[in-house]
């Protein structure tokens, strides 16, 4: 039976314009360093899985895994816990210094999201929420039919997946907590906005970017022209967030970790732009083809529109200064191409402008890029 | 198919939120002794096809210095008389100087008298209704409620609509039904709002969160007969099918968030999603239901034990900043 230990930890979170927030986080062990979000934990359907909790922080910390039901502990049914009649947390809890062991059967693959429990109006916000992936029963990634988010026959095939957490970030909240003073939650107003923990242009950093040691998961989106590549938003905090892909619409197949179909009735339907909301999960399949896009032919538009290619000061580009997916051109003299090989970026962002922004300042926060190369190794863009 | 009548008055009041008192505007049964403004408003049951006739009134011993009316979204052909006048005409957004000042026919400040809508309540559903008159105001103040409309045969076992939501074959058969009605108050507000006098809606800050006028924990205690009547505590033994019926009366929308129970979504704004052989019906753990939106979720809580319904958007769930309070309620399951 797989276990995975999550210990309960403080830290802080390094933000572009400089900033740095504190947090909690769960760390992968006693020594490893809290994590926004925690841990990715990848299960399967069917398949009992264990989650021990170890708690370091100064109060009770649970976890909660909305959409599961069945969650036991030492044996009995998970219920919510009180203190002289007061509800603490909505399931067992661990106290400072303790753990708490939760062993749950997924009956549904699918996206999920697992969260504290324990004063949770302060808890989530903090940082302790992550990602549990269920693999169905009949998962294999070496088959193509196999290879799917719902099962085979489920039409949810995939080439590559990537999973993409939102959250918000209300500094004076996060200060608030790190001096262990109260908080006026009536004035909550989120400066920060996270992708996967981290605020764009780090989004678009590589997983366990060194300089990041608290925020390991990167943002980016890489895949080949007609992959198929499954997008699994999760809205981890507590505002709604409206994202939206560049290059292509989405295929919606599944919310809150269940297959949109009723028998042959498929109920799998495109959108523009999907807005994330508090507490839910949304899969979505997206491909990029391009417009006459094809091997023999790899000019997809006209000379590519720059809002779509460049993002920071004059001065430097993402365009490789060629049309043609896989060539590089001539760039305007000064400017520098952060392009490799000729691929092609596509901006994936929140349609909430002012999320875009670290602190009000242009660019940041929900954003990252979808980059569409010509060779793209297998190993990219698959959840360990 | 029959004739519902409904005679409501408002009248302001005092309802209670985390230990305090705090003002309100509620509407209530007109002609009762005491008339006691209640947070939602009475429920008003119909049957699908019935012509329900509501009449606002405002005696001679409450007068109000605000204009008043009702509107009822969702509802359609709905017409209106000025009492006594016999002749009814469709309801319709009212001007003063070319500037709308009421989304429907009105009574007029401080006048004594009575104003009637009717309309055929043609399909089932949960519906709400409000003040169409200085909404911005007197919806926050209180002044809203629910008409649950039931298919023909909901009451006869053995009618193949009994206990079912929108009819046979909709996939809405239920045994345990319970109507959450969301919002969110203002104290501060409440306070400082008196009839007739201005109101800055900028400085709209809601601090408190509800469901049914209540929050945690005396959300779940019973209904009773104080201006807070309708409790939000469901309690079904295993394998009941709980249908939650959540309509939003606020101005923000709100995520409610079943833990770890899943439901599925019948119908939205009281249209349902599965007719016949097509079935657009969907599973959710949460849900978000926007300001005047609607929504019913179907439960089967698969073992007993307590499982908490909360406003996903945390900070909801506080009273005075402090954890547990606001939006939230329990299904308690038992064997």
């Amino acid at each position: 039976m797989p276990t995975v230990e999550l210990w309960a930890k403080d830290g802080y979170l390094s933000i572009p314009d400089g900033n740095s927030i504190y947090f909690w986080g769960f760390a992968r062990s006693r020594e490893g360093k809290a994590q926004l979000p925690g841990p990715v934990i990848i299960a399967r359907q069917g398949e009992p899985l264990t989650v021990r909790l170890v708690n370091l922080l100064p109060e009770p910390v649970s976890l909660s895994f909305p959409g599961h039901i069945g969650v036991t502990v030492d044996g009995s049914p998970a219920r919510p816990q009180y203190e002289d009649g007061k509800l603490v947390s909505f399931t067992n809890h661990a106290l400072p210094g303790e753990s708490v062991s939760y062993t749950l059967v997924p009956t549904s693959p699918g996206t999920f999201l697992y969260e504290s429990g324990s004063s949770p109006p302060k808890q989530v916000p903090l940082g302790l929420y992550g990602a549990l992936v269920v693999r169905p029963a009949d998962y294999n990634p070496e088959i193509e039919e196999y290879k799917t988010a719902y099962g085979y026959g489920t039409d949810t095939a995939f080439d590559r997946e990537y999973l993409l957490i939102t959250g918000e970030i209300d500094p004076e909240f996060h200060q608030a907590a790190a001096e262990g003073r109260p908080y006026e939650l009536s004035r909550y107003k989120p400066r920060y906005w996270t992708l996967n923990g981290r605020s764009a242009p780090d989004t678009m950093l590589p997983d366990n970017a060194a300089h990041l040691p608290h925020q390991p998961y990167g943002a980016m989106i890489m895949a080949r022209p007609g992959e198929k590549v499954l997008l699994r938003y999760i809205g981890a905090g507590t505002a709604h967030h409206p994202l939206h892909p560049h290059g292509n619409h989405t295929r919606v197949l599944a919310l809150d970790g269940r297959l949109l179909r009723n028998g042959a009735f498929d109920r799998s339907y495109e959108r523009f732009t999907v807005l994330v909301g508090a507490g839910q999960t949304y899969d979505q399949i997206y491909q990029w083809f391009g417009l006459g896009y094809s091997p023999e032919n790899p000019i997809p538009t006209g000379l590519p529109n720059l809002r779509n290619l460049g993002i920071g000061d004059a001065g430097w580009t993402m365009w490789s200064g060629s049309p043609y997916l896989g060539l590089k051109g001539d760039i305007p003299k000064g400017v520098v191409s952060f392009n490799e090989e000729g691929e092609y970026y596509f901006m994936l962002h929140s349609h909430q402008e002012f999320q875009i922004t670290n602190w009000g300042e242009f660019p940041g926060g929900l954003m990252t890029m979808i980059a569409v190369y010509p060779h793209l190794s297998p190993d990219i863009g698959v959840l360990k | 198919m029959g004739t519902v009548f409904s005679s409501l008055q408002v009248a302001p009041g005092f309802i209670t939120l985390a230990g305090k008192s705090i003002s309100f505007w509620g509407y209530t049964y007109a002609y009762h002794p005491r008339p006691r403004p209640q947070l939602p408003g009475p429920i008003i049951q119909a049957t699908a096809g019935d012509f329900l006739r509501i009449t606002l009134v405002v005696r001679p011993n409450a007068p109000f210095a605000e204009d008043l009316s009702i509107i009822f979204p969702g509802q359609e052909g709905v017409e209106v008389r000025h009492v006594p006048a016999p002749q009814f005409r469709p309801a319709q957004p009212q001007y003063a100087n070319g500037k709308m000042v009421s989304l429907t026919d009105y009574l007029a400040a401080g006048k004594i008298g009575a104003i009637e809508y009717r309309f055929r309540a043609l399909r089932p559903g949960a519906y709400l209704y409000e003040s169409g008159t200085n909404s911005a105001k007197q919806v926050q103040m209180g002044l809203y409620g629910v008409i649950v409309v039931r298919p023909v045969g909901y009451h006869q076992p053995g009618h193949p609509n009994f206990r079912t939501a929108y009819g046979q074959n909709t996939a809405s058969r239920h045994d345990i039904e319970k109507i959450l009605v969301l919002g969110e108050i203002d104290s501060a507000m409440h306070k400082s709002v008196v009839p007739g006098a201005e109101y800055n809606l900028l400085d709209f800050r809601p601090d408190h969160w509800v469901i049914n006028g209540r929050t945690f924990p005396a959300s779940i205690a019973p209904d009773d007969n104080s201006s807070q009547p309708y409790g939000s505590a469901i309690r079904c033994r295993l394998g009941q099918r709980v249908l939650l019926r959540i309509l939003n009366a606020g101005f923000q929308a709100h995520t409610l968030a079943l833990g770890a129970l899943t439901g599925r979504v019948i119908a939205e704004d009281a249209y349902p999603l599965k007719i016949g052989s097509s079935d657009a019906t969907y599973e959710k753990t949460a849900v978000t239901v926007g300001p005047g939106q609607s929504l019913d979720l179907l439960v089967t809580p698969p073992y007993p034990g307590e499982f908490y319904i909360y406003d996903r958007e945390y900070r909801h769930l506080v009273n005075d900043n402090q954890f547990p309070g606001g939006m939230m309620t329990k299904i308690t399951v038992t064997p």
